[in-house]
């Protein structure tokens, strides 16, 4: 198991370089840049002509591009991920704590998804083609075709605006409130149909029929006998849904001004920042991967006939 | 002509009529801001939302503007003009401290302006300080400014927020920190920023009023001020309308749902220095026509965009200058300008052969059809419907638009190339000195010909440090350029804010900034 996930973080590497190569080649592309982008509608280029090159030449953007591209790779192996234009500070003191609110926000986003999507689609699956299953489903549907920034807009015109529950700016944990429950809501709803399938299909197995002959509550057939047993599926579900919530989170970092790096990743666009946009990508893209591990390590623990070694 | 922006003395019987969720503190205000500042080191950031939260709040500077728009003093208590327009030199006042203890003197003005010209920093401020060779202390009053050559926008620049004065002690103490531990001598000082989310400030008890476009003429009344990092519209409204923004700018859209409300107060600031104007590519006939150009500026119906791109919200723009910028001529605008009249349109088109033959509605001459390429940025309504209004005048007087809008970052530099003949364009500055930037051949995006006349008064007027003897200069040349008609311009935007029913004494200054020191809550 130790080498199989020893390989996997090896294989780390090729992908983030593929990353970094991939987006340097578009920024190479592009015909703006930050430094330009810092005068935009205020001072033209012409008057700004001496204060863009004295700009680009501290931050090496004067070079070609292949040259960044090794400078910036030999850095990032030291740690050094760069220094922004706009902030004039390194992009780790930009994303270091950001990046914490990003991962605290999609974690609590994925515990209310875990927990109303799992149990909804339990309940769903145990009360099969009642007004229950029907009404669950409904919802859930909705849930899958609900933009999450129209969504988060709606919650807090609902509990900010008319009900006045919550504040529309909230401080200190409450703020989490609101961007957590949109957010897993909105992921909720896949894993309530997949849990349902799930669970659907091993409550009509033999051994179930035969634990609840011998007696056995139904609770328990439920969390200890079927749910084990279609976790594979929902886990798979959940791995894939890190992405989707880790994107997901971008946005409604944006609705609700959670400070994210998601939040910043929008900024750093506008800027046309690609040292903290080019950082923000690495970030995601390593959460990404490390997750899908842990979701695959998940699964040895879930089912240990599952071997990765041998395979 | 600047009108200070006064809160209207209506006293409410209640408070907001939703009730608030919180009730806010009565001495902390809370306000909005689009986005969180970068840094909050002036020298590091031409932004203007740094720009606004330095100067609005932390920063003093050594003048600001009046109600003319001409420099008065602050920091500086007087100054004097060489012969030559070359040399300034500034006495301050005395005794003023920063935040930190550390004495405003000649040396902290030297610091702040070395430190934008030292290579070492790259500051993005350097286009603004022009052909500025040196800055001299004197003694701790005195302050000298050497220029190679007569700087105009001099004392209009010094009264922007990216020139206050920073501690240099507090620069030096902090380093690469200081931009998120900025110190001034402002109403104001930092006292928390959780980044992205909120800037905290507190008074300063020991705070002097020098300006005399304030109300309050002592220490801020508010204890606090919450600075909230806001980015969507939508939910800044919210916050409105529970109270816990005490006041918030307003997108045209929204302006009508507060207007007739008693449970908030409107300020229109009219006093803009924003401009949105059609431009054209001379090196593209019929273009390089300035009879087709002029008969194009007649067909533009300025009110129908007024109103369709901000409900009502802005000012129709008959002069190349904004109405806010210092040296705006009202009368040369009105005499010069071209006014809407399709007829008249019609009628200088079919002077220069340009007939109906087609039947399709579509102009023709020589065999060219009138059908052209108007090319703008995407992602702003306002934009949007403004060129709708323009392609229906167009298209009224038998000239085809056609569209092309493009993310800022591609439409800028798309304009370098020859493959387009108008652009909508928008342009924000507070200085004379726009009309060079943008028209001095061959102009910002080098679409204009030669025009000698023309450049010859944009060069004369950028030398004329004397406010008066400048303001004639640019009359003229905004007379030149209208005659030419170099662009078209079409409106000016106000900025219309909200605020809550008690708040008294919003009081905007000539550059829209609040004076923050003077808004106090009505009980």
């Amino acid at each position: 198991m130790s080498t199989y996930i020893l390989r996997r973080l090896l294989l780390l590497v090729p992908v983030i370089l593929g990353i970094l190569f991939v987006t340097f080649l578009i920024k190479a592309l592009i015909p703006t840049d930050a430094v330009t982008a810092l005068y935009e509608g205020q001072v033209t280029e012409r008057d700004a002509a001496e204060a863009i090159a004295a700009i680009r030449a501290k931050y090496n953007l004067d070079r070609p591009w292949h040259e960044q591209f090794a400078l910036y790779v030999l850095n990032a192996a030291q740690g050094d991920l760069g220094e922004s234009v706009r902030t004039r500070r390194p992009v780790l003191d930009e994303i270091g704590f950001r990046y914490l609110n990003t991962l605290k926000l999609t974690f609590a986003a994925l515990a209310i998804s875990i927990v109303i999507g799992v149990l909804t689609g339990i309940l769903a699956a145990y009360k099969r083609d009642t007004w229950l299953d029907v009404t669950a489903m409904t919802v859930s549907l909705f849930g899958i075709s609900m933009p999450a920034f129209f969504f988060g807009l709606v919650l807090i015109l609902v509990f900010s605006v008319w009900l006045q529950w919550l504040p529309v700016i909230p401080q200190g944990p409450l703020a989490l409130l609101l961007p957590a429950l949109t957010l897993g809501l909105i992921e909720a709803a896949p894993l309530a149909r997949i849990t349902r399938s799930g669970m659907i299909e091993v409550l009509s197995s033999d051994y179930i029929r035969a634990a609840r002959a011998k007696g056995v509550g139904e609770t328990t057939i439920l969390f200890a006998h079927a749910l084990p047993n279609a976790l594979l599926a929902v886990v798979t579900i959940i791995g894939l849904q890190i992405g989707s919530l880790l994107g997901g989170a971008f946005i409604i970092e944006v609705v609700f001004g959670w400070p994210g790096i998601g939040e910043l990743a929008v900024k750093a666009i506008q800027w046309r920042d690609f040292v903290i946009t080019q950082a923000v990508i690495l970030v995601g893209a390593g959460t990404y991967v490390l997750v899908n591990l842990l979701v695959d390590i998940l699964y040895t623990w879930i089912d240990p006939r599952i071997d990765y070694q041998s395979s | 002509m600047f009108r200070r922006t006064v809160m209207a003395g209506i006293v409410a019987a209640s408070l907001a009529a939703s009730a608030t969720v919180c009730a806010a503190d009565e001495t902390t205000l809370r306000f909005r801001l689009g986005e969180d500042p970068e840094t909050l080191y002036n020298v590091q950031s031409i932004s203007l939302t740094v720009s606004q939260v330095l100067g609005t709040y932390l920063l003093d500077r050594l003048v600001y503007l009046d109600g003319e728009g001409q420099p008065a003093p602050w920091l500086a208590e007087s100054w004097e003009v060489s012969d030559d327009q070359r040399v300034v030199t500034f006495t301050l006042v005395e005794g003023i401290l920063f935040h930190d203890g550390t004495p405003l003197d000649a040396e902290a003005v030297k610091f702040h302006f070395d430190a934008v010209r030292d290579p070492a920093n790259a500051s993005p401020l350097l286009p603004l300080i022009g052909p500025l060779e040196a800055v001299e202390v004197l003694d701790p009053r005195r302050v000298r400014f050497s220029f190679s050559e007569p700087y105009a926008p001099f004392f209009n620049i010094l009264a922007q927020g990216q020139f206050g004065i920073n501690s240099p002690t507090a620069v030096q103490e902090h380093g690469n920190l200081y931009g998120r531990n900025p110190v001034g001598t402002g109403p104001y000082r930092l006292a928390s920023w959780l980044p992205g989310t909120e800037i905290v400030l507190e008074r300063n008890p020991d705070y002097r009023q020098l300006r005399s476009d304030a109300v309050n003429p002592g220490a801020p009344h508010a204890e606090r001020i919450v600075l909230s990092v806001i980015s969507e519209d939508g939910v800044a409204l919210a916050a409105l309308e529970t109270g816990e923004l005490t006041s918030a700018a307003l997108q045209a859209d929204s302006i009508d749902r507060f207007v007739d409300d008693p449970a908030f107060n409107l300020v229109i600031d009219r006093n803009v220095r924003n401009l949105v104007f059609l431009e054209f590519n001379q090196r593209r006939a019929p273009f390089d026509d300035p009879a087709f150009r002029r008969a194009i500026a007649h067909a533009i119906d300025r009110e129908a965009a007024v109103q369709a791109a901000w409900s009502g919200y802005a000012a129709p723009a008959l002069g190349p200058l904004a109405t806010g910028i210092p040296g705006y001529d009202a009368a040369v605008s009105e005499a010069y300008g071209a006014h809407f009249d399709p007829a008249l349109a019609q009628e200088l088109l079919t002077e220069l052969g340009w007939t109906a033959a087609s039947g399709n509605g579509v102009l023709t001459k020589d065999g060219q059809e009138a059908r052209f390429l108007v090319r703008s940025y995407s992602g702003f309504v306002h934009i949007e419907r403004t060129l709708a209004v323009i392609q229906s005048n167009l298209a009224d007087i038998g000239i085809r638009a056609d569209l092309e809008l493009s993310d800022w970052g591609a439409f800028y530099p798309s304009l370098l190339a020859n493959d387009w003949d108008m652009d909508l364009m928008r342009w924000t500055w507070n200085d004379p000195n726009v009309l060079t930037s943008l028209f001095r051949s061959p102009g910002h995006r080098e679409a204009l010909l030669a025009d000698p006349a023309i450049d010859e008064v944009l060069d004369r007027c950028d030398q004329l440090a004397d406010p008066v003897v400048r303001a004639d200069c640019v009359s003229e040349a905004q007379k030149l350029l209208l005659e030419a008609t170099t662009i078209v311009p079409i409106l000016s935007n106000w900025n219309v804010i909200a605020s809550q029913a008690n708040v008294r004494d919003y009081t905007l200054d000539f550059l829209g900034n609040l004076i923050p020191g003077d808004v106090w809550i009505e009980n």
